[in-house]
């Protein structure tokens, strides 16, 4: 069964580690690529396809431009925004509306992730 | 091998952060991670029924803050050793905890093995930090070494341009009067930057001005 791609933009790295391991410890998912840079996330997903991004702007910003980009290039794409103390994330998808949660959990982070393999 | 684990708490309001340190620190066989708290009255309730044997705290906490809690920690417990973890690489933030009472002062962006390297020297006692935090350090001791003796916070001091320059002509042995001709300003108004000038740095005269910036390479070269 193909797992999960995920790939991850987060920063500060102590979350970002957190973050990774949480996938790699899923037998469904695998983390498909880490970059830092906004520009190297567009980048990397022309050449790594990931069915979602997980990404920590550096400001509490819900609804970076990134997003926008990166939904038109990949239409199935799974967009999660933490904001950088985690009290918020924020799942876009194209063809939905914006979902906000609050002080997501670690199962929060998989239960959206693992709700992809359905669509 | 049959040493016991080193009983660590966590207290973070970022609730991602908390659940994976729990699991990651965990995995560390010398390790146990006997409790966690969101906040800091809680951190502060659990740690006094625990008592863990290193506290890492997170600075920024509802509220009691990271600060507050070192704090209280440091007086009631002071076996307890506290580790902050800091968002931010600021001086004055890191001095507030180690003044408060913590023995370690870790940036979230640090690795999880800078982390964990950490925790166990804080537990030896010994510190660990990184190498542009141990400047920072070393610079704000040495600033306060300076108060401490009555000198001069130097490098905090700022001159302007100006200024700079009237003790270039001062150094060059000129008087007011030849200062403010080849400046192309009014004797007064040297006098009032050097006034400025001992005012700022502190000190009594012009040959104690000359000898300051000489030291500090503040001088032009001729």
């Amino acid at each position: 069964m193909p797992k999960i791609n995920v790939m991850l933009s987060s920063r500060p790295k102590l979350l970002s580690e957190v973050i990774r391991n949480l996938i790699e410890r899923q037998p469904d998912m695998k983390v498909a690529g880490e970059v830092i840079d906004p520009i190297e996330l567009i980048l990397a997903l022309r050449i790594t396809p990931a069915d979602v991004v997980i990404i920590t702007p550096l400001k509490a910003n819900g609804d970076p431009r990134i997003c926008g980009q990166l939904l038109r290039e990949h239409p199935r794409l799974k967009v999660l925004i933490l904001t950088p103390e985690s009290e918020m994330v924020y799942v876009y998808q194209s063809g939905f509306d914006r979902i906000r949660i609050e002080k997501p959990s670690e199962q929060t982070i998989l239960d959206i992730i693992m709700n992809t393999k359905e669509q | 091998m049959n040493k016991t684990p080193l009983r660590i708490f966590i207290a973070d309001d970022n609730a991602l952060l908390l659940e994976g340190l729990e699991t990651m620190l965990g995995d560390q066989v010398d390790f146990i991670v006997i409790g966690t708290a969101p906040n800091g009255s809680k951190a502060l309730e659990q740690i006094k029924k625990l008592q863990p044997e290193v506290a890492l705290i997170d600075v920024g906490m509802p509220n009691k803050d990271g600060l507050e809690v070192t704090q209280i920690l440091h007086q009631e417990f002071p076996q307890i050793k506290v580790i902050i973890l800091g968002l931010i690489d600021l001086t004055d933030e890191i001095m507030a905890c180690i003044e408060a009472g913590a023995s370690g002062y870790v940036l979230k962006e640090a690795s999880f093995e800078h982390l964990v390297q950490t925790i166990r020297l804080v537990h030896q006692n010994e510190a660990f930090c990184s190498p542009r935090m141990a400047a920072s350090l070393f610079s704000r001791i040495a600033e306060l070494t300076g108060e401490a003796k009555g000198q001069l916070p130097s490098e905090s001091v700022k001159l302007t341009v100006r200024e700079l320059d009237v003790i270039n002509l001062i150094a060059e042995g000129l008087s007011n009067k030849e200062i403010a001709k080849r400046l192309f300003i009014e004797t007064q108004t040297v006098k009032n930057h050097i006034h400025n000038i001992l005012d700022k740095l502190q000190l009594h005269n012009r040959f104690e001005t000359v000898h300051y910036a000489r030291e500090r390479n503040l001088l032009k070269k001729k």
